[in-house]
């Protein structure tokens, strides 16, 4: 079989700065897009109302639902550096059209969970400072601009940010469970049936497809194989070690709240946030947690975006859209063009739908919805697309032959449940507006296809190795 | 980020397969696929692929664009250039020793690979107060900044965590050594005054093959605090006559 083993002289993604993050600042960008504290406190109180007695073994469940993506993505980040993530990847396994879908679908999850962030970070940070209605909109669009010059200004300096402010919130969060464990002595309250609640299959599949939510964004180091020291390493570690110490992380909060709530009333368990509203009485606990909460909001806010626009400078430079997209700030080294098209979309849209009256907690937890259909969608593109990129390249042995068709089919049913599920709010309201917003990339795709198929000749462009990174002679030129 | 994790020294069994895989893609040549290593090895797949995937990211082996194959990669220059005695054609040195009798401060030879720099004739009047400071820091040292501008990118040779500071002239910041690194790039020589030792300073110009490899440089030091350009002319006079000696 002829092969081809020609090597360019310069990278199909040159521009972005090269090899300069650490594995902590790998790591800070998943960390960061996942926003684990800001999920400790919010998910085991919506799982528990479904799942009961099963909510520990629901996050559980879906820990390893996580950790079977991660693997699958792990797959493809030890043999490839991409900078379009798992839409890149996919499209090593599944060709252009599959990863067109799944590509479309990332970019529906990153922005639409950088918009529920951004509305995230304004109303906690509205609650910290006593304010309301029109100010939560101000604070969306100071925010937002602030997260947009942080994501410009240098890939290294946001994940700085995100990487301190993660440690501070998960610190607070800890902090603020302990404090009430240790405080707790009532007897059973109001919640406690709700709490120990019979388990009832429906309920648990709803508490898994919840708990999965929780861990989205995990995948994002994998926009960062040019950024990167030692990528082939450092992203694979980054996508499985995250979801494992989150997945630690989530079972300890669950646990305590499970300890918690079932002394409280059923009114406190109903709330947004429970542990809010059961450390109403000591205020600083209060306003530490809008603090730590605010904080990874806002280093969600960033990561999600820095991950959003790396997927569009993919699609940029693929000529799948506009090559515009593809340039990079000469300075700053980051796709400058790319956040100047996301940046307004993330930050618009939340502010629109707050000014046209809707309730921000709706805001927030709509677009959150949406965005976990788009990921959920193009997880199960990646993990069809594993085993399928393994035998193209000769690699395939039977532990990813069935560790990617399991996951697959498992991941199927996440977004079966997800999609039918009407105990979520609004569940499948929000399922035809993700349909929606998928429409324009399908449609897309259908003209290329028809029209250009040339320009879908390059999906899933990666750091190739160049002529300087092999051997000085070994290859023949 | 600790180099080892998952292949410890109390594994030796790992470490001689690891070096077996990258004798064979050496001895098969540039496009072997992992299942021929496997199946030259006699090894478990797995174990193959796995150890291949180690080897990739740590940048001893380059999977190629087409994801199959596999070819060494530029980090192995580095084993190879520590390993192998330097040598130094008869004519070359001659023409070094020529310029010795022109200038009246330090000339070196240093020759290059891919990523080392080895210091391979000193000056037996002026020598080099340390020949280790200069193969080491490679920031610091005018020698070393011709290495680290012929880099694609300068930090997988030198991870901005190990910029020493030598001196209190010493570049330390990784945007310095950019700045630095972008002037050599443009004027085709590169200087550096009190950056190793305090009081001393050098100059390097590049012996480049016809393919524009760096393969070697003439060092001038000078015991005077400022990089001796004026011996400049004489440097570059040397390098045109050692062109086609060294490449």
């Amino acid at each position: 079989m002829p092969r081809s083993t020609a090597l360019r002289r310069t990278s199909p993604v040159a521009g972005l700065h090269r090899r300069r993050l650490s594995f902590a600042e790998v790591l800070a960008q998943s960390v960061s897009a996942l926003a684990p504290s800001a999920a400790m406190v919010t998910t085991p109180g919506i799982v528990l109302v479904g799942s009961g007695v099963a909510t520990l073994p629901a996050f559980l469940a879906a820990t390893v639902l996580v950790l079977l993506v991660g693997w699958c993505v792990s797959v493809f980040a030890r043999r490839m550096a991409a900078v379009g993530g798992v839409y890149s990847y996919t499209a090593k396994g599944l060709g252009p059209a599959g990863a067109l879908l799944g590509g479309w679908s990332l970019v529906i999850g990153y922005a639409a969970v950088s918009m529920s962030a951004l509305t995230g970070c304004a109303l906690y940070l509205a609650a910290l400072f006593g304010l309301s209605g029109p100010w939560i909109a101000v604070l969306v669009l100071l925010v937002g601009g602030l997260a947009g010059w942080c994501t410009v200004r240098g890939m290294q300096l946001s994940a700085r940010v995100a990487l301190a402010l993660e440690v501070v919130s998960i610190a607070v969060v800890l902090v603020v469970l302990t404090v009430l464990v240790v405080r707790a002595d009532g007897g059973p309250g109001t919640a406690a049936p709700v709490v120990d609640g019979d388990v009832r299959w429906s309920g648990v599949a709803i508490g898994v497809v919840l708990g999965v939510t929780a861990f989205m964004g995990f995948e994002s180091a994998g926009t960062l194989g040019v950024e990167a020291q030692r990528p082939l390493l450092a992203v694979p570690r980054a996508v499985l070690w995250t979801p494992a110490v989150a997945g630690v992380l989530f079972l300890a909060a669950a646990a305590a709240q499970v300890f918690l709530l079932r002394q409280a009333p059923l009114e406190v368990l109903m709330s947004p946030v429970p542990i809010s509203a059961l450390s109403a009485d000591i205020g600083w606990i209060s306003q530490l947690l809008d603090v730590g909460i605010a904080a990874s909001f806002f280093a969600c806010v960033t990561g999600s975006t820095n991950a959003l626009a790396r997927v569009l400078f993919s699609m940029g430079r693929e000529g799948v859209l506009s090559a515009r997209l593809g340039r990079t700030h000469r300075r700053f080294g980051t796709p400058w063009t790319a956040l100047l098209v996301a940046v307004p979309v993330v930050l618009g849209v939340p502010l629109i739908a707050l000014l046209a009256g809707a309730a921000p907690r709706s805001v927030l937890t709509g677009t959150l919805t949406v965005s976990a259909f788009g990921y959920v969608l193009a997880y199960v593109l990646v993990c069809l697309a594993a085993p399928l990129f393994l035998r193209r390249i000769g690699e395939l042995t039977r532990g990813p032959l069935a560790g990617g068709l399991l996951a697959a089919g498992l991941w199927t049913l996440v977004l079966v449940v997800a999609g039918t599920g009407s105990s979520w709010q609004n569940g499948r309201w929000l399922a035809v507006v993700f349909l929606a917003a998928l429409l324009p990339g399908v449609l897309w795709l259908a003209w290329l296809r028809w029209r250009r198929p040339g320009r879908l000749r390059d999906v899933g462009v990666y750091d190739e190795p160049t002529v300087d990174s092999v051997l000085p002679g070994s290859l023949a030129a | 980020m600790p180099a080892d994790r998952g292949l410890t020294g109390r594994q030796p069994t790992a470490v001689q397969s690891a070096l077996s895989v990258l004798e064979c893609v050496a001895s098969l040549g540039a496009g072997v696929t992992a299942k021929e290593v496997a199946l030259a090895l006699d090894m478990p797949p797995a174990t193959a692929y796995r150890l291949l995937n180690l080897l990739v990211g740590e940048e001893y082996l380059v999977r190629l664009p087409d994801l199959r194959g596999f070819a060494l990669g530029r980090k192995v220059a580095g084993l190879a250039g520590a390993i192998a005695p330097v040598r130094v054609p008869r004519a070359a040195l001659a023409v070094v020793h020529a310029l010795r009798s022109q200038v009246r401060a330090g000339v070196h030879l240093v020759v290059y690979t891919a990523t080392t720099l080895r210091v391979a004739d000193v000056d037996p009047d002026l020598p080099l107060a340390s020949v280790e400071l200069v193969e080491r820091h490679l920031h610091a040292s005018a020698a070393g900044r011709l290495l680290l501008g012929a880099q694609p990118e300068w930090r997988d040779l030198l991870p901005p965590s190990r910029l020493a500071r030598l001196t209190a002239a010493t570049l330390d910041r990784p945007d310095g050594v950019d700045a630095a690194l972008a002037a050599v790039r443009t004027q085709g020589w590169a200087g550096q005054a009190g950056e190793v030792h305090e009081g001393v300073a050098c100059l390097a110009v590049p012996v480049r093959s016809d393919g524009g490899l760096l393969v070697a440089g003439v060092v001038v030091t000078s015991a005077r605090a400022v990089v001796p350009a004026e011996h400049l002319a004489a440097a570059q006079r040397c390098v045109a006559e050692l062109v086609p000696l060294l490449s």
